[in-house]
């Protein structure tokens, strides 16, 4: 089992570091660069894919028990040691899979969308070692072991959305977002340092053993930094402004790790963190609060945006948000289930938008999109199939996958007591109004439209069947998203809940009981809550609604667009009075200060050496002058010493 | 205080009176003048302590010869506005110096006991001297008569009637 | 009786200061003469007192030949001058800077 856990582990390392290698060799007999590119990618797919085999079988092998495994002692020092150690349980398990999976499915769309590009090599390297990184996120047990795939997964995630470098936007993007996270990442060091302090080493089952004997001050302390942390790190509010940002990079990239993987990285760490969390109730009323507000934030900005990624980017801010809720609300399954069906469903948006960008020449406005939509319908109907299913998951209509993970955290949310989780709740009802309705809103923006609308001819006949073998890849995670609720449905329909059961021991508050006959109603709640936003979008967007999109002013400017003014804010707040300090300290203190200082000290010798140079004028009375004084300083040594 | 030693006093005051006032005068003939005074009064002290021979050289000379001498020249030099004189920042640093020296060598007088004994009265005769002198010194004399020889000969070279330079016009030094 | 040796010489320190100050303060080659002069006066002050402290002939003998020192010395020094003036130089030390540097 331990090889199987360091199969898991290295094969993507290997890959990254092997695979331009192998390109080069494998490419050598072509004259065809892009030759090069497409063997490293599919060594890079292979190696994802030997990392997911050695997932499946490392959870059947487990069979629910959890193992902590040793790998190797990495330093210590006075009062502090650090291991390399990965701790297998249930989580850790779904986690791993999913991460593998949702990666491979991307590396293959990847080989088909990245064709031609340059810098391919780069592009996997940088992609395997970001699969590499997460894993260590999700196995590690020492603390600082997982730091450091949580700073592998930021320096990842800046490379790639800096991957088209030429354009200094790209690169601005992604050096927004590490400098973000990194933010968060001061709580994650800090947390660290006091765990230290305590216990002298900190891992998960050092957490799992000692937090019962934590203070409650202590814990709290620690629970709210690691909350820091995760807020960071999944760019929930205030740390969400670099996700819109993000977009800059190649749609894979925003698939796997802006969708499914990285900024779910906040989420899993609470959750491996339960134990610790479960003697702070303080943190998880706040963390609950947090993800409410942002979920609601995210998607109403979600419902301004005009640009096809950007909206599907406040989506996941959203969506993460109720992960954020359910773990708030103590409950691991819940937030695991989340975590699992946005992976399927939003990386399959992710890459059906790839798809439509790509049909559309590289168009991101969903209503220019929407011009070509009769001629998308018609040439790439599997696409729109797929980008059906993916919002209607994401708008949890009923019996989609999205519908019972949602549902799954209202019923918790509902059934907690205290103000914060009656505020979340309603926070988090109204979100899941809205995010009907922008879901909805942008299938039928961009697929609804005429054929009697000016088209752009741009949907050209080669593409389509490029197009077309792409999006092939994407029908088992469209299937998902349907389907894959039903793993672990509300218990008032009777059938086996098998995510719950497989998590059974996983530690976590009892679950909240919301009395068995509240839930039926609850899900009709939401069902109609999801269908009123599918009716309120068919509206204001349906067919035949053409112009009303300037009227509601949801076009894509103002201050839902912007994401009520948070980009500017920061900018007010932080970035400017910092740039204006950075240029004070440069023109005063270092010009005036040291530069000057170095200045003036280079001019004190240059008038001493003047002065003294004064003395070897050959003037006589210098030079008399000079013997009087030396006689002078002789009888005073004399005097000195005599008397 | 015996009357010896009133008189030292006294021609101690007029020497170092005098040589102030010949170190501050801005003319250097008055400057010579007052040197000549002090010298006379040092040639005073000398005899007080037992020197009449030394006393007698320094008058006929020290002040005749040399001191003559000195004033022929300046009045030979041209104008005596050329002493230069004096101004208070120019004086300030070699008058501190000359302190600081007078006041180092008082406490190193001071510091020596054998220092302290009274000079007794007595005379050296001149032929005492003289004798001594040939006897003991005559290497030196001899010397110091080479000296004065070389003097003698650089002062007829230096100072030649003036004519005319075979290379030009008598630049600058 | 006199007086201590002491105050014999301090009026030699006190003589021999007086010439190094006018030495140096002076700007005319002529006074800075002056003040050598005084100052061999000094030390010739201190060579009697230490004669007759010590009764020894040795410091009178010293002041004889000091005498002859003084003579050839202000002899050389007076005839250079004369010799720099009339070829157009200055009575000024100020001026004689051959032995200087660059600046």
């Amino acid at each position: 089992m331990k090889t199987w856990l360091l199969a898991m582990l290295l094969f993507p390392l290997a890959g990254a570091l092997v695979q331009p290698l192998c390109g080069r060799l494998f490419g050598l007999g072509s004259g065809n660069p892009a030759d090069r590119g497409h063997w490293a990618a599919i060594v890079a797919c292979a190696a994802v894919a030997l990392s997911l085999c050695a997932a499946v079988a490392v959870l059947v092998l487990a069979q629910g028990r959890t193992s902590a495994l040793a790998l190797c002692p990495w330093f210590g020092m006075d009062g502090f040691t650090a291991q390399a150690s990965l701790l297998y349980d249930p989580l850790a398990g779904f986690m791993a899979l999913t991460v593998t999976f949702v990666s491979l499915l991307i590396h293959i769309y990847s080989l088909a969308f990245m064709r031609g590009e340059q810098g391919l090599g780069r592009y996997f390297c940088f992609l395997n070692l970001f699969v590499f990184f997460m894993l260590l996120i999700t196995l590690a047990d020492d603390l600082l072991f997982l730091f450091l795939g949580w700073e592998g997964v930021g320096f990842c995630s800046y490379s790639l959305i800096g991957f088209w470098h030429r354009k200094t936007a790209n690169v601005v993007a992604g050096g927004k977002a590490f400098i973000f996270t990194r933010l968060g990442d001061l709580g994650l060091v800090a947390a660290l340092a006091v765990m230290a302090g305590l216990w002298g080493a900190s891992s998960l089952s050092l957490v799992a053993a000692k937090a019962a004997s934590l203070d409650p001050g202590t814990a709290q302390a620690l629970g709210f930094l690691i909350l820091l942390a995760a807020l960071g790190k999944s760019a929930q509010l205030p740390f969400s402004a670099w996700l819109p940002d993000a977009m800059a990079g190649p749609t894979p990239v925003s698939a796997l790790i802006h969708a499914a993987t990285m900024v779910t990285a906040g989420a899993y760490l609470l959750l491996r963190l339960s134990p610790l969390l479960a003697q702070a109730p303080l943190v998880l009323e706040a963390t609950a609060l947090v993800g409410a507000v942002t979920a609601l934030y995210g998607a109403l900005a979600a419902l301004a945006q005009k640009d096809i990624k950007r909206v599907l980017a406040y989506s996941t801010i959203s969506q993460v948000g109720y992960m954020f809720l359910a773990a708030g609300c103590g409950d691991v399954p819940g937030c695991l289930f989340q975590l699992m069906s946005h992976a399927f469903f939003k990386s399959l948006l992710f890459m059906v938008a790839g798809c439509l960008i790509r049909a559309g020449g590289g168009e991101h406005d969903i209503f220019k999109l929407g011009r070509m939509a009769s001629r998308l319908r018609r040439e790439l109907p599997g696409v729109c199939i797929l980008f059906a299913c993916g919002a209607v998951s994401l708008a949890a209509l009923p019996f989609t996958a999205g519908y019972f993970s949602k549902g799954r955290i209202l019923a918790d949310v509902l059934g907690l007591p205290g103000w914060p989780y009656a505020v979340s709740a309603v926070l988090a009802l109204a979100a899941a109004f809205v995010t009907a309705v922008y879901a909805v809103r942008l299938v039928y923006v961009v697929l609804a439209g005429q054929a009697r609308e000016s088209a752009p001819a741009s949907v050209r006949g080669a593409d389509v069947a490029g197009i077309n073998r792409m999006a092939g890849v994407l029908w088992p995670l469209a299937i998902l998203s349907l389907g894959f609720g039903f793993v672990n449905p509300p218990h008032f329909l009777g059938l086996t809940a098998w995510l719950d059961a497989a998590l059974a021991n996983a530690p976590s508050l009892p679950a909240p009981a919301l009395s068995f006959r509240f839930e039926p109603a609850l899900a009709a709640f939401e069902a109609a809550l999801a269908l009123a936003g599918l009716w309120l979008a068919r509206r204001l967007y349906g067919p035949g609604q053409r112009g009303t999109p300037a009227r509601t002013g949801l076009d894509g400017t103002g201050m839902l667009a912007s994401g009520f003014g948070l980009d500017a804010l920061y900018v007010t707040v932080v970035a400017g009075p910092y740039r204006r300090l950075a240029l004070l300290v440069a023109s005063s203190l270092d010009q005036t200060v040291l530069d000057g200082g170095v200045t003036k000290g280079a001019g004190a010798f240059l008038a001493f050496s003047k002065a003294v140079s004064g003395l070897a004028r050959g003037r006589i009375t210098d030079s008399l002058a000079a013997l009087l004084a030396a006689m002078a300083a002789a009888l005073i040594y004399l005097a000195s010493r005599l008397g | 205080m015996t009357i010896y030693g009133a008189l030292f006093y006294l021609l101690a005051g007029i020497t170092l009176v005098a040589a102030v006032l010949a170190v501050t005068r801005k003319d250097p003939m008055h400057a010579v003048l007052y040197l000549v005074a002090a010298l006379l009064a040092t040639a005073a002290i000398f005899l007080l302590l037992g020197a009449p021979l030394p006393a007698i050289l320094q008058v006929v000379i020290y002040a005749g010869a040399i001191m003559v001498f000195y004033l022929f020249i300046i009045m030979l030099l041209g104008p005596r506005g050329e002493g230069g004189s004096i101004a208070p920042r120019r004086a300030a640093l070699p008058g501190l110096l000359a302190g600081l020296f007078l006041a180092a060598a008082w406490i190193v007088f001071d510091g020596d006991p054998g220092v302290k004994t009274v000079l007794s009265a007595s005379q050296a005769s001149a032929a005492a001297l003289g004798a001594f002198l040939v006897k003991t010194y005559w290497p030196v004399l001899e010397a110091v008569s080479i000296l004065l020889f070389a003097a003698l000969v650089a002062a007829l070279v230096l100072c030649r009637p003036r004519r005319p330079h075979p290379g030009g016009q008598a630049g600058r030094t | 009786m006199i007086v201590p040796l002491e105050h014999v010489l301090i009026l030699a320190a006190a003589l021999f200061a007086l010439g190094a100050a006018c030495a140096v303060m002076r700007r005319g080659v002529i006074m800075i003469l002056v003040g050598v002069e005084i100052m061999f006066t000094g030390a010739a002050v201190a060579f009697i007192g230490a004669a007759l402290r010590w009764q020894s002939l040795d410091g009178q003998a010293a002041v004889i030949l000091a005498m002859g020192l003084a003579a050839a010395e202000l002899a050389f020094g007076l005839a250079l001058l004369v010799h720099a003036r009339r070829r157009g130089g200055s009575l000024k030390s100020d001026r004689y800077t051959g032995l200087g540097g660059r600046t």
